[in-house]
This record gives C-alpha cells, structure tokens and sequence, in this order.
C-alpha cells in the first residue's frame, strides 16, 4: 500500500506540473533568519484571503516549523495565480541559544535553539522536495552576500525553480536594494516592506506574472 | 570596473590597493567583482569611458589572470626543466621518483641479484620497470643535450651507456636520497632499502661502461657538467619548488665524480628533510582528513546542548526528513510511509 501511494503521489505530481494551471503551485518563502518571511506570508495571506499564516516576531527563529497556507489566489492585471505559500524557518549554518537568553529562560533558549535547527532541516528538505517556486526575502539592511544566501541561491538555480528576489525592509534607514540587486544580478529583485506594506502591487503583480 | 563597493557603489580598477584599506568614500569593506557587462550598464554613474575600457579590461583580465598563472607554472618548469636538464623534473619528477623509489625497491632487488654480471646489470636496469623506462625515457631526452656535448668527444657508443645512465642515475637520485633518509620513518626505511640496491646498478653499470671502454671518463664529465648546472639552477629552483627529486639526483654523482663532491652535501641535507617530512605526514594527514570528512559529512553538529552548526547541503541532499534532534547528537528521522505501513 505504501508503495501505491508513495507511486500515487508522485504520479499526481507530474500531473501537477502537467496541468500547472490548475493546480496551485507550491511557492516557498525562503531566507535568513529575521528577513521578514513570515510578515511577507501574513501580508499576502491577508491580502488575499483574510487570515494570517504565523505569528512574527523580532527574535530570530520565531518561526520553526513550516507553515502553508494553500489556496491564495493573487489577481493582477487580468492575470490570476493560485498558489500555496509555504512560510519557512530561517536558514542559517549556526543556531546558539545564547542568542535568545536576552529574551528568555536559558531552558526555553534552548529549545527555541532546537527546534531552529529541526526547522533548517526541515525548510531545507521542503526545497528538496516540495516547493515549485521560491521568494527569497532579503533584509534590506543586512549584508546580502553570506554563505547562506549564495548557497541557498546556488541550489534553487540547481534546480531550475523560478526565483524572485524580495528587498524586505526598505522602510529601514540603512537599507540597500542596489546591494541586493548586485548581489544577485541574475535574478529579479524587487523591493517592498511587507511590515508596512509598500510597494505590494509591484509584489503581486510579479507573483502572478513569474508564478502564474 | 572590476572592483566595487557593495555599499556606495564606488569602483576601483583591477589590483588597487585602495580597497585594502577599506572604501575611501563610505569605508565598506565589502567589495564585488563587477561582470564587463554589468559594469558597463550599471557604472553609468562612473565615467562610460572607463566603463567601456573596463569592459575589455576586466574581460581581459579575468582570462589573464588565469592565463598568468599557467604561464607563470609553465615558464617555472621549463626553467626548472632547463637547469636540472633532465635530472630535475619538478612535479613529475617528484610524483615519478616517488613511484621510482617505492617500485624502485622491488626492481633493484632484482637487479642487485643480477649483478652477479657487471654488464648484466646495466641491461637489467631497463627492463626493471615500465615506471622507470618512461621516466628513464624522458631524462635520457632531457639528458641528452648536456650529455652530447661532452659524449661526442668521447664516442659514439655511449649513446646505449646513456640511455642506461639516465635511468641508472635516477634511481640511484631517488635511492641515494633513501640512503639517506635512512633515519626517517619506516616508509622511508623500506625505500632506503631498495635505494642501496640502486646505488650498487649504478656502481655495476659504471665499471661495466668502463670495462667496455673509456666512457667512464665521458660519462662522469657529463655528470659533472650536469651536477654542476643543477646546482646552481637547483638551488634556486628547488628553494622555490620543492621536490625531493631534485635532491636525490646530486648524489649518485657525487659518487664518481669529485667534483659532485660539494654538491651532494648541499643536496642530500634538503632532500632528506623533505623526504622524511612527506611521508611522516601523510600518516596524520589523513586521519585528519577523515575527520574534516566526517564533520562535513554530518548535517547537523551538536557542538553544546543549544548551540548547532549545521550543513546545508547535506541537509539538503538528505532524504530523510528530521522531524526531532537529540540531545546525544541523534535524530528523530521520519520514515517513509512505505515502511510504517509494511511494520503496521
């Protein structure tokens, strides 16, 4: 039985990206940690269907499991896309929990430094396995070129997933979207603060054009 | 312009040093190789002069750099090539007297067996080892030219002696140079072992050449016309390039020749450190190869309970899907649905 399903399964994803139009595709929301993902999965969520996707927050690693919210349908230009948005947990080479003791019990920090880490394997296995395409959000404010990005970057190129590069945070001081578009020049970079929702359209529409 | 400040955006030409101290406009220290292309439309800002120039220029300089660097490495061992004239090849000396010296012990037993036949002997040393031959081959080319010049007084004979030479002399190079490291590890030992067999080919093959006729002298000039152009060209080329080939090849002169005399002193001290240092080495190298194999091998480290390193890419090429952490370093990995339907 396991078996047929296991066969079922991956009979119905090569009818997915068959019939790409009419089933939703699967687009995961991917970057360092603290980029802003999940307030961009919360703005678009309620943008497009009324409820949020996870709680955000300014600790890093609030967000340790992978969360979708499937069915979220983006109209723009006559162009519309339904997509699954699948908000992940940060990626990053190195999770100590000294890191959070400012903010909590030292027993929590290290849960909290756990649990990070079972959320980069499992972000990094829904690359392997599960996402169509990838929002890469950037902190305008942070130094672009780190390992974790250019490798990221790296695989998603590997497997030929459609990217689009978001410029988070332009609403801060020292942001810098030129650094991110030098940074990856080869991909689009599109700018937005997803706390306070500038410029979503240009968002949306390159959603539904790159994704639809 | 190749070079730009990720922050304020500011160029610097290839190989300025202004950006080692920082950028002088906004002090970024983050700078980025700027593609000819992407320099060209993005430095629009920075004078389209010398975008354009940079264009060719970084385009240029990208295939140059790379081009140097061959350059540089083949003019080096065309020059090492030249002074050693044979004797010395540095990289593929040193990786084929390594295999001379290790097959070199099996052959010159056998060939210490032979020499019950003087003669015999300098015939064996060819058919010792395919190894051998192709490098005999290739220093007997080498060797030539410096050999001509004082052969052609001697004879015309010497021709089958040289072809014996260059092979009698390498193996002698890469035994006597064992003789020497005699004092390093046992690796060393064994070859040492093999390196006085040669060193005795190389004194059967001489008196054979002198029994047949007045090569010997011709030879021995030869070689000291040789140890003497490799030790000056040796001694810079080796202090540059470090081959343990280089340093083997004075001493079977030094053995005929008086005038080698000197040179072998200079020759062999280098030689045996650098012989004894290679394989000592390995030994450790490669239990701390595994380790580093290991570590990069293991998606996540735990290097304190709370504090994690972790492999990306081998998370990523993982097919399990870790669904807890432990402790102790193990994980929790959730098992195909296959499986937990098959135990159910």
């Amino acid at each position: 039985m396991g078996l047929f399903t296991e066969l079922k399964d991956s009979i119905s994803r090569v009818t997915d990206r068959l019939f790409s139009e009419e089933e939703p595709k699967r687009i995961g929301i991917y970057g360092p940690p603290n980029a802003g993902k999940t307030t961009l999965a919360n703005r678009i969520a309620r943008d497009w269907t009324g409820d949020a996707v996870g709680a955000e927050s300014h600790i890093p690693h609030e967000t340790r499991r992978a969360r979708r919210k499937e069915g979220v349908e983006i109209e723009r230009n006559g162009k519309s896309v339904e997509i699954d948005i699948v908000d992940t947990p940060g990626v990053t080479t190195k999770v100590d929990y000294e890191e959070f003791t400012d903010e909590m019990e030292e027993d929590d920090a290290i849960r909290r430094s756990r649990e990070a880490t079972e959320g980069v394997a499992e972000a990094m296995h829904w690359l392997r396995e599960d996402v169509d395409g990838v929002i890469y959000v950037l902190d305008s404010a942070e130094d672009p070129i780190t390992q974790v990005n250019t490798m990221l970057i790296g695989i998603i190129e590997s497997r030929d997933l459609p990217v689009l590069i978001f410029a988070n945070k332009i609403d801060l001081d020292d942001a810098s979207v030129k650094r991110i578009e030098d940074a990856f020049p080869q991909h689009e970079t599109i700018p937005l603060s997803a706390k306070e929702g500038e410029n979503m359209d240009e968002v949306y529409e390159n959603i539904a054009e790159y994704f639809g | 312009m190749p070079h730009e400040c990720t922050n304020c955006g500011r160029t610097f030409p290839d190989g300025s040093k202004e950006m080692l101290s920082g950028c002088p406009d906004c002090g970024g220290n983050k700078f980025q190789f700027a593609p000819a292309a992407r320099a060209a439309t993005d430095s629009s800002e920075s004078a389209a002069t010398q975008a354009s120039d940079s264009t060719g220029n970084s385009g240029g300089n990208a295939a140059g750099t790379a081009d140097d660097a061959g350059t540089v490495e083949r003019a080096a061992e065309t020059v090492r090539d030249w002074v050693s004239s044979g004797t010395n090849r540095s990289a593929d000396a040193s990786a084929t007297d390594a295999d001379d010296s290790t097959v070199g012990g099996d052959d010159s037993t056998a060939v210490s067996s032979d020499p019950a036949s003087a003669a015999a002997a300098a015939g064996s040393t060819p058919a010792d080892g395919t190894q051998r031959d192709r490098s005999a081959d290739d220093r007997a080319e080498r060797s030539w030219p410096a050999s001509d010049e004082p052969s052609d007084g001697a004879e015309a004979t010497p021709a089958g002696e040289f072809e014996e030479w260059p092979e009698t002399a390498r193996r002698p190079e890469d035994r006597s140079p064992s003789e020497t490291d005699s004092p390093s590890t046992s690796e060393t030992d064994a070859s040492s072992a093999s390196a006085s067999p040669s060193a005795s080919t190389m004194d059967a093959s001489s008196p054979a050449s002198s029994a047949t006729s007045a090569a010997e002298p011709a030879d021995s000039t030869s070689e000291s016309i040789m140890a003497d152009s490799e030790n000056d060209a040796q001694a810079d080329a080796r202090s540059e390039v470090v081959s343990t080939n280089d340093l083997p090849d004075s001493p079977p002169q030094h053995d005929r020749g008086p005038d080698a005399a000197a040179t072998p002193d200079e020759k062999t001290p280098p030689s045996d450190g650098r012989v004894v240092s290679e394989p000592s080495g390995e030994q450790p190298s490669i239990e701390e190869l595994r380790e580093e194999l290991n570590e990069q091998f293991e998606s996540i480290k735990i290097v304190s309970p709370g504090q994690y390193e972790l492999n990306l890419m081998e998370l990523y090429n993982r097919e399990e899907y870790i669904i807890s952490l432990q402790e102790d370093g193990r994980y929790v990995i959730d098992v195909p649905d296959s499986w937990r339907d098959g135990e159910e």
